[in-house]
């Protein structure tokens, strides 16, 4: 018997899942602990430990999702940083591409780039389009650099000059002589984090891997040292951001790749669960505390974002709010975030209408049904009020509720000024927090040419379950899945993720150009550098070659996949026709399919091949349930809308279910999620332990 | 919260809210359809195109979040075409037009596409679309001629006609566009991307009508009008009675220019707001003539950046704004007045609008900005091919009462990006030498003005043309309460061996660039609020270690004395009296 644990921090708390090889899963939940967050990992391991009957030493892997790096960003607490930039673009960083995220708001202030504009140096040095040297680097201009990195003492120097995407060895010089000057300092190159055209894209990018670089190198570190300390020998594996795990030497080399880490495990661990279960089409659901995230899966593929900032607030629309954050132009799981969490603040606004979040009433004070001093209606009071929320307690007793204080505040803040009854109120604050989810499910979706109605909403996170019905309903979806430890479902994500490296190049030809011979060569290149990361021989790996491409004038490209085979002529010739396809399926239209297309980027992913972990994918997961305080009751009135009114609605556990449909209503309570069964729908267990519910048109 | 807003009883505001909700994420996915899709810089990076989603009426419902200018003037267009055609309006048709005077358009290179959507044979809304098409024929490529006199000069001029009719393509049609444009691929590219939008705001709506019916759309549309009218009159109704006069001037034309007036009287009374350009110069003969739809759309975009709350990009703001521009005005032309440049005088409507609310709201406003936008363009053959490169540069923005300038942001009437450097210079025989920030050009104050944005361009090919249309040079940016103007803009060129020469600042004769050549822009600098002797000593040195601003300009502008014969710091007794000096002299 093999075991591994799994641990994801989140803002409020750290879930860890324990597994053996025979797919038995203990999970723990508790605080997380902001001063170090690594004790909490390390008590949660160890509990973990102790609920499963093993000594923490026997662990295989220990797999982590960690907000350190989004945290440093965030709370503006990265390392000191140093620019190095081609003389005449040291305000690249600053200008970043213009636009602003918010329309007709003359007060509005840019976030201050990370490193200063003091910090940012220039060298003389250049290199055109077509990679050619105009101007070397002159001897004396690196001495003077030197000289004046010297005097700060930077923690990290992030390097990006025009064009490097091209030819990185002006780049690398430089990156050699500093790392030589300072040898303790993190120093990063543009061609190595993001080999890619778009000089803001790819500094942002550079500069955010050696600004978080230092604090993950020192927790990932500090973390290793508590487990060795305590005799575990386990190799420890972090998530990125684009949904594989990598060893602890790469996450503290490629740092930037773990800012998305959390939510990236939530959607991996739909796609594999969803892939065994056999659920082709998914749309997830993750509502946690502070945002609900959604995200699409098809047929076990997770999408990638084309633009992703960090730290830029809530993105409603994605590509069209962009420059509220820091640009990152790494592969990350597409998740479209909106400020619609239990947690969310709710008011009404000038007109008197009810608005809700973006502000969140947090860990601290937290919703007013927690008794903390919160005097904000959230989202969850509202749940509370309605009766989908158990109004005594959650969390298996371990968080006390009083649903009479959330009554009394949507009374006096909302019911009374709309003139309306409580429940009434209550049920709007629902609703419209699931229209704010609707726009969060369609930018994943609609905007990318599916139809919602072809998909199955898989709901996670402490909150999924209660809204997931509702949501359905709104955007004509029949089926909302609620699986198996869906409380802490992205502890169980990095558990089911794979062991995978990325990388990228420049690769800027039009399709018909393309030469069999240097696209082979630029494939096999790409590869040699994965197998290094990966540690592993070509004969472990699997490897998955991309090509982005666009049609020649556009400026975004679709990732279209290569054939698996060795690529061959008759490959190369239908890579228009396939990028025409992809165009059509994404966006509904390919024009008159004349234009020439062209190729801008290569990736190569390698996966690493675990027997072990196929055959876990394929194990039948049992939750092996620790002893729940028995608080909960028979029964309560829940309210269902205006037409149903209030129904007395039995609670339930999730083992009265089974594979005979039972008609709603119903709740379903688990130590750490709670599921909404409203009467016209029904549920059952499936064989994988998921809720399957059957949602009626409303 | 006062009596008069509100939503209305009948209806329920739930419902409201989601179906507005529906309405944004309809224009918003149109939106993102065209921004993916298209094939030129000026719509895909600078996104100067707006979807909207309409109702039977064509009044807006929903607008995409990309380009404020374009905000309120779909209604002008709509009307037109529903007028025009009345019953003849089929399942499956396809409308395009651009022209401003027949079809009430911006400016010929903003094409419209519009789509009916029918539901039952009726016509239940219309999906509408506007992109800034990258050329369409006309004197100079990039059909931003800034020496037309008359429409005829630029380009192709479009009514509203099918394009498709009862899903039958108009082959003829699209014939005569292809014919009159320099690079018909892309035009036809980027109005793919538009059908392909209409498209998807057809479907978007047959959903919404299939799930809650025509009836029940038809009057939640209304309602959403007339909630979004009471949100803006409440918020007129805060602000003081009064009228609030301004004048600005654009700074002409050509080599020689003449001032060219702009005035502005707004007048909040109750809920109301009128604006009159009364006093604003004759029409010019010269592209920047701003069509009415556009100074509108002018007007509420800078009305809008004044409200405290998030209003709606419903139709229902309109009601309670009433514009004045007399007839044969800069800012209402007669046909046949040039207008393919005119984007730079609705611009400069805006920041005159901005001018004269910092009277009443200063708390809410900023100091004058960059303005412009500056759009060069630089054109010509390269590999045997033609290209035009054109961009809108945008800018920074003025101090505001309680924080400085920002630096590289747009102007609050178009929210567009740059091209990449990387992009323009594998796109284009085009080097960028520079592009960055020019110490000491923001407007001086207790808070500083955006610093002037430079970019510095090397022509590789003999015979590039060049034309410029930029703005405040002879008429910087103003400052507010004591705070200083910015800088002026700068157009300059190197031929040959550092033969460095000045440019109009909006050019009606190309130049030409042969192969080395340098052209430089430096835009304006934002202005300043307050005075520069308030200034926190300490903001001062900041700026000093940013490399903002230079020692001299800290002790000559601002009276701050750095010491930097160590590690620079303030010299406060020196200080003292130096600003105690300024003060008094």
């Amino acid at each position: 018997m093999s075991f591994r644990v799994a641990a994801d921090i989140g803002g409020t708390f750290t879930d860890v899942a324990v597994a053996d090889s025979e797919g038995k899963l203990h999970t723990f939940k508790l605080k997380s602990t902001p001063h170090d967050y690594s004790e909490a990992v390390f008590d949660g391991i160890q509990a973990a430990a102790g609920l499963a009957g093993v000594e923490i030493s026997s662990f295989d892997q220990i797999l982590h999702t960690c907000t350190v790096a989004t945290n440093a960003i965030l709370e503006n607490k990265g390392a000191r940083t140093a620019l190095v930039t081609t003389k005449g673009f040291r305000d690249v960083l600053e200008l970043r591409r213009i636009r602003v995220p918010r329309l007709y708001e003359p007060l509005y202030i840019k976030p201050r780039p990370l490193v200063p504009r003091r910090y940012r140096y220039e060298i003389p040095e250049r290199i055109d389009a077509a990679g050619n040297v105009i101007t070397p680097i002159d001897e004396n201009a690196i001495a003077d650099l030197i000289d004046k990195l010297q005097v700060e003492s930077f923690e990290a120097i992030a390097i990006c000059f025009i064009n490097a995407y091209v030819n990185a060895d002006n780049e690398q010089l430089i990156g050699r002589r500093i790392q030589d000057s300072f040898p303790e300092c993190f120093v990063t190159l543009s061609s190595d984090v993001l080999p890619q055209i778009r000089e803001y894209e790819r500094t942002s990018s550079t500069v955010i891997n050696g600004y978080v670089g230092p604090p993950v190198r020192r927790y990932l570190g500090s973390l290793k040292d508590k487990l060795e300390a305590a005799g575990v020998q386990s190799q420890i594996m972090v998530m990125r951001s684009g949904g594989g795990l990598c060893d602890l030497e790469a996450a503290m080399n490629g740092p930037a790749h773990i800012v998305e880490c959390g939510p990236a495990a939530g959607v991996i661990g739909a796609a594999r669960h969803g892939a065994r279960c056999g659920l082709d089409r998914l749309l997830t659901l993750d509502m946690g505390g502070t945002t609900a995230k959604a995200s699409i899966v098809e047929f076990g593929e997770v999408q990638r974002a084309e633009d992703f900032e960090v730290g830029g607030g809530i993105s409603l629309s994605g590509p069209l709010v962009m420059g509220g954050g820091y640009a990152l132009k790494i592969p990350v799981v597409d998740v479209a975030e909106v400020g619609a969490g239990g947690g969310s603040i709710v008011h009404l606004d000038a007109g008197g209408l009810i608005r809700v979040g973006p502000e969140s009433a947090g860990a601290t004070p937290g919703p007013i049904c927690y008794g903390n001093g919160g005097d904000k209606v959230t989202v969850t009071d509202a749940n509370v009020v309605l009766g989908y929320l158990n109004p005594t307690a959650m969390a298996s007793g371990r968080v006390r509720i009083n649903g009479a204080l959330s009554r009394s505040q949507i009374s006096e803040q909302i019911a009374n000024p709309l003139n309306q009854s409580d429940l009434a109120s209550a049920y709007g604050i629902h609703v419209v927090a699931n229209a704010l989810m609707m726009r969060a499910i369609k930018t994943v979706s609609t905007y990318r040419g599916r139809d919602p109605r072809d998909f199955s909403l898989l709901a996670f996170g402490g909150c999924g379950g209660v809204h997931a019905v509702g949501l359905a309903q709104a955007l004509g979806m029949r089926e909302v899945v609620i699986p198996p430890a869906a409380g802490i479902f992205s502890a169980l994500g990095l558990l089911l993720a794979d062991i995978e490296i990325e990388h990228s190049s420049a690769f800027l030809a039009r399709t018909h150009d393309i030469k069999l011979a240097t696209l082979t060569q630029a494939i096999r290149r790409l590869e040699e550098k994965v197998l290094v990361e990966l540690h592993r021989d070509r004969s472990h790996i699997s490897f998955e070659r991309y090509l982005d491409m666009r049609f020649v004038g556009q400026a975004y490209e679709l990732s279209v996949p290569l054939p698996d085979h060795e690529i061959n002529q008759a490959d190369i010739d239908g890579l228009s026709n396939a990028f025409v396809a992809s165009h059509v399926s994404t966006y509904g239209h390919a024009g008159e399919g004349k234009n020439a297309v062209q190729a801008v980027t290569l990736r190569v992913k390698g996966i690493a091949l675990l027997p072990e972990l196929e055959e876990f994918k394929q194990k039948q997961l049992t939750l092996v349930r620790n002893s729940d305080p028995q608080f909960s009751q028979r029964d309560r009135a829940v309210y269902f809308g205006p037409v149903l009114g209030e129904v007395k609605t039995p609670i339930i556990d999730r083992s009265d279910l089974d594979i005979r449909s039972r008609t709603g209503p119903f709740v379903i309570e688990e130590s750490e999620c709670t599921s909404l069964v409203p009467p016209d729908c029904s549920a059952a267990l499936d064989e994988y332990g998921n809720i399957r519910i059957e949602v009626k048109a409303s | 919260m006062s009596d008069n807003v509100g939503v209305s009883k009948r209806v329920d505001p739930i419902q409201l809210e989601v179906l507005k909700n529906a309405f944004e994420t309809i224009a918003d996915e149109m939106a993102v359809i065209i921004l993916r899709t298209s094939h030129s810089s000026i719509v895909r990076d600078s996104m100067d195109f707006s979807t909207a989603l309409c109702d039977h009426n064509g009044q807006t419902l929903a607008q995409g979040l990309t380009n404020p200018g374009h905000l309120g003037s779909f209604y002008d267009a709509m009307r037109r075409l529903i007028t025009q055609y009345g019953d003849n309006v089929q399942d499956g048709d396809l409308f395009i037009a651009n022209d401003p005077y027949e079809a009430n358009g911006m400016h010929l290179p903003d094409i419209y596409i519009i789509k009916p959507i029918f539901s039952d044979q009726i016509v239940a809304g219309w999906a509408v679309t506007l992109a800034h098409q990258c050329d369409v024929g006309g004197l100079v490529p990039g059909s931003n001629s800034l020496g037309s006199t008359e429409i005829y000069q630029e380009g192709l001029r479009l009514p509203f006609v099918k394009v498709f009719s009862a899903g039958q393509r108009i082959d003829s049609v699209w014939d005569i566009i292809k014919l009159n444009v320099r690079l018909p691929d892309k035009l036809i590219g980027d109005l793919d991307a538009q059908i392909a939008a209409c498209s998807a705001g057809e479907r978007g709506l047959k959903e919404l009508i299939e799930r809650y019916s025509l009836s029940v759309l038809f009057e939640y549309g209304k309602e959403l009008h007339d909630y979004t009218e009471q949100l803006t009159r409440a918020e007129f109704e805060k602000i003081p009675d009064g009228t609030y006069s301004f004048s600005d001037h654009l700074d002409g034309l050509g080599a020689d220019p003449e001032a060219i007036d702009i005035k502005v009287a707004i007048t909040f009374s109750g809920n109301e707001v009128y604006i009159d350009w009364t006093g604003t110069s004759e029409q010019v003969k010269g592209g920047i003539n701003a069509t009415l739809p556009f100074t509108k759309a002018a007007c509420f975009a800078a009305l809008r950046s004044i409200m405290e709350v998030d209003v709606p990009t419903s139709y229902g703001f309109e009601r309670a704004v009433k514009v004045f521009a007399p007839e044969g005005t800069l800012v209402n032309p007669s046909p046949p007045s040039a207008c393919g440049s005119r984007a730079i005088t609705g611009y400069r409507c805006i920041d005159c609008l901005f001018g004269a609310l910092a009277q009443v709201v200063p708390e809410r406003v900023t100091a004058d900005s960059t303005g412009g936008s500056t759009l060069p363009t630089l054109a010509g053959w390269h590999d045997g091919k033609p290209f035009i490169y054109a961009e809108t540069f945008m800018g920074v923005w003025g101090a505001a009462q309680n924080h400085d300038g920002q630096d590289g942001v747009p102007h609050m009437g178009a929210n567009q990006s740059n091209t990449p450097i990387e992009m323009i210079e594998a796109e284009y025989p085009l080097r960028v030498e520079r592009y960055g920030l020019v110490p000491d050009t923001g407007g001086a104050g207790k808070f500083r003005g955006g610093n002037s944005i430079l970019r510095e361009f090397r022509a590789l090919v003999d015979e590039t043309l060049l034309v410029v249309r930029s703005d405040k040079r002879t008429y910087p940016p103003h400052g507010l309460y004591g705070g200083s103007t910015g800088a002026p803009s700068w157009n300059i060129i190197n031929q040959g061996d550092g033969d460095e020469s000045i440019l109009p600042a909006t050019m009606t004769e190309p130049v030409y660039l042969q192969a080395n050549d340098r052209f430089c822009h430096i835009m304006a600098g934002g202005g300043g609020y307050g005075s520069p002797l308030d200034r926190d000593p300490i903001d001062v040195l900041d700026d000093f270690l940013e490399g903002r601003i230079t020692i001299g300009h800290a002790l000559q502008i601002y009276g701050v004395v750095i010491d930097e014969s160590t590690k620079p710091m303030i010299d406060q007794s020196a200080t003292a009296e130096q600003r105690q000096r300024m003060r008094c002299g």
